[in-house]
């Protein structure tokens, strides 16, 4: 569909075990964590980032088992630029950190209390410690799209001229739209010749049009995370990302999407976050389908109200029976119970299960649907034994 | 190279300011959102929300489909004749009858909807393309002969032909089409594609348009956005962007984006947000995610230590606007990410005045704490964690213990 069909690769890394937790109010236990990992590992997630060494030593613990866990994907591990963190970060074995330091002003004076000369500073000492235990680091600016970009564009020289493996670009309070980030990310990456990953938040609920923004402006990573569980609204989720990607922009990262239904369900149950039945690319509702007008549609051609099919993302397709379904929906439904009804029969049935739904105030059980049936044959016949009494 | 160069200036073009009178909203929560599958409003609910988008500003509200008849006529009807300051539109397939219905709840405005892709006209009209232009022409010129308003439907525009949906536009506004709808049925564009093909429509055809876009793929609302920037005067938006499959653009996420991110402030109260939310969530049997964006629980809740610390110097570090703005409430909570800063609030807030070195330790007790029970602790949990920290006292020497065991451990794993 897109008018830039690139053929280039993409990477995303996943922050759910990191930032997703972070979420206030969400813990995952140790055994959940390391099946996340474990689930994101095996559907082809390249990269993941899984926690933060210096909350503690159950933390660290946890770290260090999926360390030594022979994954294929890439392991990152979270550092506040700090070189007492990294410390840390080396004690659980890890092998590839990200820094992340503020660059906004407003973050400067009211959160650190500090100038941009001790961002640097403090910046290059977590470097050098960084080096110093051979760790490959990416390097996070918080707020970036709220700092004065030539200072901004000073860290990424910073970045790269230390050997930094990628610089990430975090919309940490969602100030852009697509359009912005689009000619923010092109900015950077025309002055900087160096690999750009970007962080969204979803504040105005643009997270993934930002993404997917960003990578049109050349950006070859986002990060992204199951669900979009983050803090505040969220990130950008990474279902949404991997298959707008696929649909949108004709780019295949390889990725086992039949398997995004489940991991969505164990994120949710161990975030206690449900998913909600309307959440994009997983919610069960995304393939249920109850006005006439759509029913009908999709009974002759799922292409005509969806643009991919439900099981590529281990999703199943409903035709559910409510106020505003059409008789197609009502023949299509009893034609699966095995029963064949004439049209006129479909329309009287019809009839009663819209006026028994809005007597519910929801659509109807299958169950329900069998009831009104079984009544309206029953009153068939004693009609009919009303008109022919002699039969 | 090129590519970029478009997308670039297409960028700053769509960078323009944009006139806050040239934008309004037809909210649809009544219509589409209740056409959700398993949604059903009841007729109170319905007259209660219309009088809750109009008090807070809408421009129109989109009531039903009269068509259906029974009681979605007399919600439709009700509406139409409460006297609101806001239009009333009745959704009406492109057949005569329907118009009929429509203008017999005395509604002011219809929307007049029919597929313009093939792959609907084929497969879900089995019509021609012709009989499409037919239709949209008797319609409209229909409806108009009511001297109603009247909003051309392009369903599935987002896949149409450009040649055909052009022309589909034209038709329409010489029938006398007040405004043609572009509806994104499937969510499938991006807002770069989206903001090009509004752009031509307004360009060529020179017709108001409004957008009406789906989530299926996050990008409701940046599409809406995308058109607003191409030029199109009306966004149909849902409350809690309830609708078909991953739902609409939610009318509480638009109208704060075009505040905050775009410089565009409609005038609405949005410190009825939350209420609204509220109300329909529960009428649509559909809980409000703590996540929602703009309206959800959590929004102004912080456990982080190094977000809640910017927030507690200044909530300017991490919030674009405030949290009354919107009718809900800030709150720090502790948990697995807290730190001395949250946990000296916490306390005070609490009633307790703690050092920074008793802070620090609580804090590590606290975050221990919370990985065993899996959540945040709730206020008489943190109270009690404090009362026996102060109780037991030699928390400090243990301390010290645990962390020589671990580093121990560490220097004998390095050693392996």
């Amino acid at each position: 569909m897109s008018v830039a069909k690139s053929k280039r690769y993409v990477n995303i890394i996943d922050t759910t075990l990191r930032n997703g937790e972070q979420t206030a109010g969400v813990v995952f236990s140790k055994h959940e964590k390391i099946r996340i990992a474990k689930m994101l590992d095996e559907i082809g997630i390249p990269e993941i980032e899984v926690g933060t060494p210096s909350l503690g030593s159950v933390e660290r613990e946890i770290i260090k088992e999926i360390v030594e866990d022979k994954f294929n994907c890439r392991i990152f591990v979270y550092c506040e630029a700090e070189p007492e963190n990294i410390k840390y970060a080396a004690r659980c074995g890890a092998k590839n950190v990200v820094i992340n330091i503020s660059t906004s002003d407003i973050h400067l004076k009211e959160k650190y209390k500090k100038n941009r000369t001790w961002v640097i500073n403090k910046l290059r000492e977590t470097i050098r410690t960084a080096r110093q235990n051979n760790l490959n680091f990416i390097v996070s600016a918080e707020d970036a799209t709220r700092s004065d970009l030539e200072f901004l564009l000073k860290i990424v020289s910073l970045a790269k001229k230390k050997g930094a493996y990628r610089f990430r670009i975090c919309d940490t309070v969602s100030k852009f739209d697509p359009f912005r980030t689009f000619l923010y990310i092109n900015t950077i990456s025309s002055a900087i010749d160096f690999p750009l990953e970007v962080y969204n938040h979803n504040d105005f609920g643009m997270a993934t049009a930002n993404g997917m923004a960003a990578i049109r402006a050349g950006a070859s990573s986002l990060v992204v995370s199951v669900g979009g569980l983050g803090e505040g609204t969220g990130n950008a989720a990474m279902e949404e990302i991997v298959m707008a990607l696929r649909y949108l922009e004709s780019i295949e990262l390889g990725i086992k999407t039949s398997k995004f239904r489940e991991i969505a369900e164990y994120v949710a149950r161990a975030s206690s976050r449900a998913v909600p039945i309307w959440k994009a690319i997983v919610g069960t509702n995304v393939f249920a389908h109850e006005s006439g007008i759509h029913a009908d549609g999709v009974i002759k051609n799922p292409r005509n109200y969806e643009v991919f099919d439900p099981g590529e993302v281990g999703l199943a397709r409903q035709l559910v029976v409510g106020k505003h379904s059409g008789s197609h929906t009502i023949l299509h439904k009893f034609k699966e119970f095995g029963i064949e009804l004439t049209d006129k029969q479909a329309n009287e049935i019809l009839a009663l299960a819209r006026a028994m739904s809005i007597d519910l105030k929801r659509s109807l059980f299958d169950k329900e649907l069998m009831y009104i049936y079984n009544e309206y044959k029953k009153r068939k016949i004693s009609k009919r034994e009303e008109q022919n009494p002699e039969d | 190279m090129r590519e970029i160069d478009l997308f670039t200036e297409f960028s700053q073009k769509a960078g323009t300011e944009i006139d806050p009178k040239n934008v309004k909203i037809d909210d649809t929560t009544l219509r589409d959102g209740e056409q959700t599958a398993g949604v059903v409003f009841a007729n109170d609910e319905k007259i209660h929300i219309a009088k809750m988008l109009d008090n807070v500003g809408v421009n129109q509200i989109e009531a039903g489909i009269p068509a259906m008849g029974g009681d979605e006529k007399k919600a439709i009807k009700k509406i139409a004749s409460l006297g609101l300051n806001c239009s009333v539109l009745g959704w009406n397939r492109a057949v005569k009858s329907d118009i009929d219905a429509s203008v017999e709840c005395g509604v002011d405005a219809v929307a007049v909807s029919i597929s313009s892709s093939d792959i609907h006209i084929e497969h879900k009209l089995r019509k021609s393309r012709e009989w499409v232009l037919e239709s949209v022409k008797t319609c409209v010129d229909y409806a108009k002969s009511f001297n109603l308003y009247v909003s051309a439907n392009a369903e599935d525009a987002s896949r149409s032909d450009m040649e055909f949906l052009l022309k589909f536009a034209r038709i329409a506004r010489d029938a006398g089409a007040d405004r043609l709808r572009y509806c994104d049925t499937l969510g499938i564009f991006d807002p770069f594609e989206t903001f090009m093909r509004v752009k031509d429509i307004i360009d060529i055809i020179g017709i108001d348009i409004e957008m009406h876009t789906h989530n299926d793929f996050g990008m409701a609302i940046a599409n809406a956005i995308a058109g607003i920037k191409a030029g199109a005067t009306y966004v149909n938006t849902t409350i809690n962007g309830l609708g078909e499959r991953a739902g609409n653009a939610a009318f509480e996420e638009l109208v704060m984006a075009l505040k905050y991110i775009e410089g565009v402030d409609l005038g609405f109260n949005t410190t009825l947000f939350r209420e609204m939310s509220e109300y329909v969530a529960r009428a649509s049997s559909r809980i409000l995610p703590t996540w929602k964006p703009i309206v959800g629980g959590n929004l102004f809740v912080y456990e982080n230590e190094s977000k809640a610390s910017g927030v507690l110097a200044n909530p300017e570090t991490y919030e674009l606007f405030k949290e009354k703005d919107v009718g809900l409430k800030r709150k720090i909570i502790l948990g697995k990410y807290s730190g001395v800063n949250t946990t000296i609030y916490k306390l005070n807030t609490l009633g307790f005045k703690i050092s920074r070195e008793e802070a620090e330790e609580l804090a590590e007790v606290v975050r221990d704490k919370s990985v065993s029970l899996k959540r945040a602790l709730f206020d008489s949990e943190i109270i009690d964690t404090y009362k026996s920290y102060k109780g037991r006292g030699h928390i400090k020497a243990n301390k010290k213990k645990v962390n020589q065991a671990e580093s121990e451990r560490s220097n004998v794993s390095s050693k392996k």
